[in-house]
């Protein structure tokens, strides 16, 4: 495990019901390390020079400036690679990381954990069966707080990329996994809420679907809504709000550093994610998401940056 | 008592306003004029009210105020002979297809010096205008960002020509589109300044107009938002469909739903909802007749439909030209604003 942070937990989690054992944890920060390794039983190492030989896959959950280059290590060592998303900082770092594995014959996972949501995946199977027709309109939202405390490099663009590479991704993926590839993207940003930027964004998709993808961290502290909507030729997919919000919402002092979803299933869909993983790391499945959707999807969160950067609608690259 | 008049039977609401006038007190309804045969028998027929062939003979019954529900097209020539009679207009919406006819229809009226109001029934629903007392209030400090929905079935169920390009002047942009945008201008009171739009026609791809379309609008004051006019409700769907709006501000969120006071009904094999909440068209046409009889001014006027009306015409520009356009370089040196 590269990373002990909070999304290194969640992993674990789904480690551990995949029965594969976490050998060692390697982060900067040798007091967080320690915690990690005493949770997780296992052991802590300081250089990453030391799991050569000693994993057969790490899986990088730290923060997203340095994907790229813990990629490119593990490719050098002849490891696979599970990589929290988003697979880099920026479309050509990620272009990079998936030359690089290629080349070093790894495997090269994604964790766009969104297509792992049991609501999510329905959704997207019934769209993509032609349930409701040709995919014409899709609404995806997801709106809530910045991560605080610990995690305070979520709030440096240079390093995460901000609320488009780090939240609004988990849709521009699921847009891309229901509605195809993204021709052009127009988006705009609020970025002086007093809380985390605000972004509404539209792509459209090389089959002519339009997507509205709203991604916020400027909702009060605690809260966390998802939208789900899909509407086609002949038919329309909704995803209810279970408590729709009028007036203000209160905020909470007990909300956590970062952000939980909410999630309906009884199995964390991060489990079934890594569960997964393991699966096609052992050659038992054929990756529910590739690195590409991954490099992809970073790209198309380039490009909304550019277009809020410049006020233009910026195409993106096929 | 005031003597109303409804001109045209061509758009869905005519039936419901002639149903609000003839149970309004100190109304009375004079009757409806429709050119088309057809239109005009089978609405007679049904009603045994006073239908007449020219808009002519029903301003010469003698009215004193008219709610125009012709095809958008029509607006012009409608309003102009009502101006130049010096009779005050309720005019449904969009108030024209073209910048050359909404200006027209607005200097006619203002000329005459008669009373213009534009059909937003939304001005009066009480979801909304709890709304906008939250933005007045700054419930949520500064309003920054709107989120708006306003999805519909596609209205050719009522009549053709809403999906006729010449008669509408377009599908679900112009439909769909005033009503979001004039609910953001009357609550932030700060005029649209630019507009992004993307559309298709992936729903009904036999219709001839846009279908789908999602509109992002800045304002004057620097609030971003976005505009889901999409007629993405499908046959069968349990309403016509709705109308949303969600605010982002400086302090906090907020979230309306226009047409959240409803029942839901399972009945003899389908679905629907039952609203059960106030009435907007009603409360629309009581400030229409209130501000006739001269107690105050209108709330909502003719240069209100015409504001809604650009943001429309601007986002085809938008399509067009596949990059945002500024309102300034659509109407150079407009008066009204």
């Amino acid at each position: 495990m590269i990373g002990a942070g909070n999304m290194a937990s969640v992993h674990a989690e789904g480690w551990d019901a995949a029965d594969d054992p976490i050998v060692a944890v390697l982060d900067p920060d040798l007091e967080r390390a320690a915690r990690f390794a005493a949770d997780h039983a296992t052991d802590v190492v300081d250089d990453f020079a030391q799991l050569a030989g000693s994993v057969d896959v790490v899986d990088i959950c730290t923060p997203t400036h340095t994907h790229a280059s813990y990629i490119a290590m593990a490719a050098e060592a002849g490891i696979d690679v599970v990589c929290e998303k988003p697979l880099a900082r920026t479309g050509p770092d990620a272009l990079e990381a998936i030359a690089t594995c290629d080349r070093a014959g790894v495997q090269l996972l994604v964790g766009h954990v969104v297509r792992f949501f049991p609501e999510y995946a329905t959704a997207r199977e019934l769209a993509v069966s032609g349930d409701v027709g040709t995919v014409g309109i899709v609404r995806l939202d997801r709106s809530t707080y910045l991560p605080a405390g610990a995690s305070a490099w979520f709030s440096d663009h240079a390093k995460s990329g901000g609320v488009v590479h780090d939240l609004m991704i988990h849709d521009v993926d699921y847009a891309r996994w229901v509605a195809g590839d993204v021709r052009r993207v127009f988006a705009k940003r609020i970025s002086d809420s007093g809380r985390g930027d605000h972004v509404l964004a539209t792509l459209r998709h090389e089959g002519g679907a339009i997507s509205h993808v709203q991604g916020s961290w400027a909702y009060p502290v605690g809260s966390f809504r998802t939208a789900l909507e899909i509407a086609g030729s002949d038919g329309l997919i909704v995803r209810h709000v279970a408590t729709p919000f009028a007036g203000s919402v209160s905020t909470t002092e007990e909300a956590p550093d970062v952000p939980e979803p909410p999630a309906s299933s009884a199995e964390s869909p991060y489990v079934t994610e890594i569960r997964h993983f393991s699966d096609v790391l052992q050659g038992r499945a054929e990756p529910r998401v590739t690195a590409l959707d991954g490099a992809r999807a970073v790209a198309v969160c380039d490009a909304i940056a550019l277009s809020i950067e410049t006020n233009r609608a910026v195409e993106v690259a096929p | 008592m005031i003597r109303v008049g409804v001109l045209g039977l061509a758009h869905v609401h005519a039936a419901g306003y002639i149903d609000v006038l003839m149970a309004l007190d100190d109304v009375e309804f004079v009757g409806a004029s429709e050119p088309d045969g057809l239109l005009r028998s089978r609405w007679a027929d049904e009603s045994g009210l006073p239908a007449f062939e020219a808009h002519g003979s029903l301003i010469s019954a003698g009215i004193d105020a008219a709610i125009i529900c012709t095809a958008t097209n029509e607006h012009r020539p409608v309003v102009e002979q009502l101006a130049a009679a010096g009779i005050p207009v309720l005019c449904e919406k969009p108030l024209a297809t073209t910048l050359e006819d909404a200006h027209a229809i607005v200097r006619a009226c203002e000329a005459a010096d008669v009373l213009l109001m534009t059909a937003f029934p939304m001005r009066f629903s009480p979801p909304l205008i709890e709304g906008a007392a939250w933005v007045e209030e700054a419930r949520i400090g500064s309003v920054l960002a709107f989120t708006g929905t306003n999805n519909g079935c596609i209205p050719t169920d009522h009549a053709a020509w809403f999906a006729d390009p010449v008669a509408a002047g377009g599908g679900a942009v112009m439909d769909h589109t005033v009503h979001l945008v004039d609910i953001m201008r009357w609550w932030l009171r700060s005029e649209p300044t630019e507009i992004f739009a993307e559309t298709n026609q992936v729903m009904h791809p036999d219709a001839d107009v846009e279908t789908g379309g999602i509109l992002t609008v800045i304002f004057a004051n620097g609030v971003i938002a976005t505009v889901d006019c999409s007629w993405s409700r499908p046959k069968g769907y349990p309403t016509w469909g709705g109308l949303t709006i969600e605010a982002v501000g400086s302090e906090g969120v907020f979230a309306v739903d226009a047409f959240a006071e409803r029942l839901e009904m399972w009945s003899r094999g389908t679905t629907s909802w039952v609203d059960w909440g106030s009435d907007p068209n009603l409360a629309m046409i009581e400030h229409f007749i209130g501000a006739v009889r001269g107690e105050y001014p209108l709330a909502v006027t003719g240069v209100d439909g015409l504001h809604a009306t650009e943001a429309a015409l601007a986002a085809y520009r938008s399509v067009e030209t596949g990059q945002p356009v500024r309102f300034d370089s659509l109407v150079p040196g407009d008066p009204t604003r």
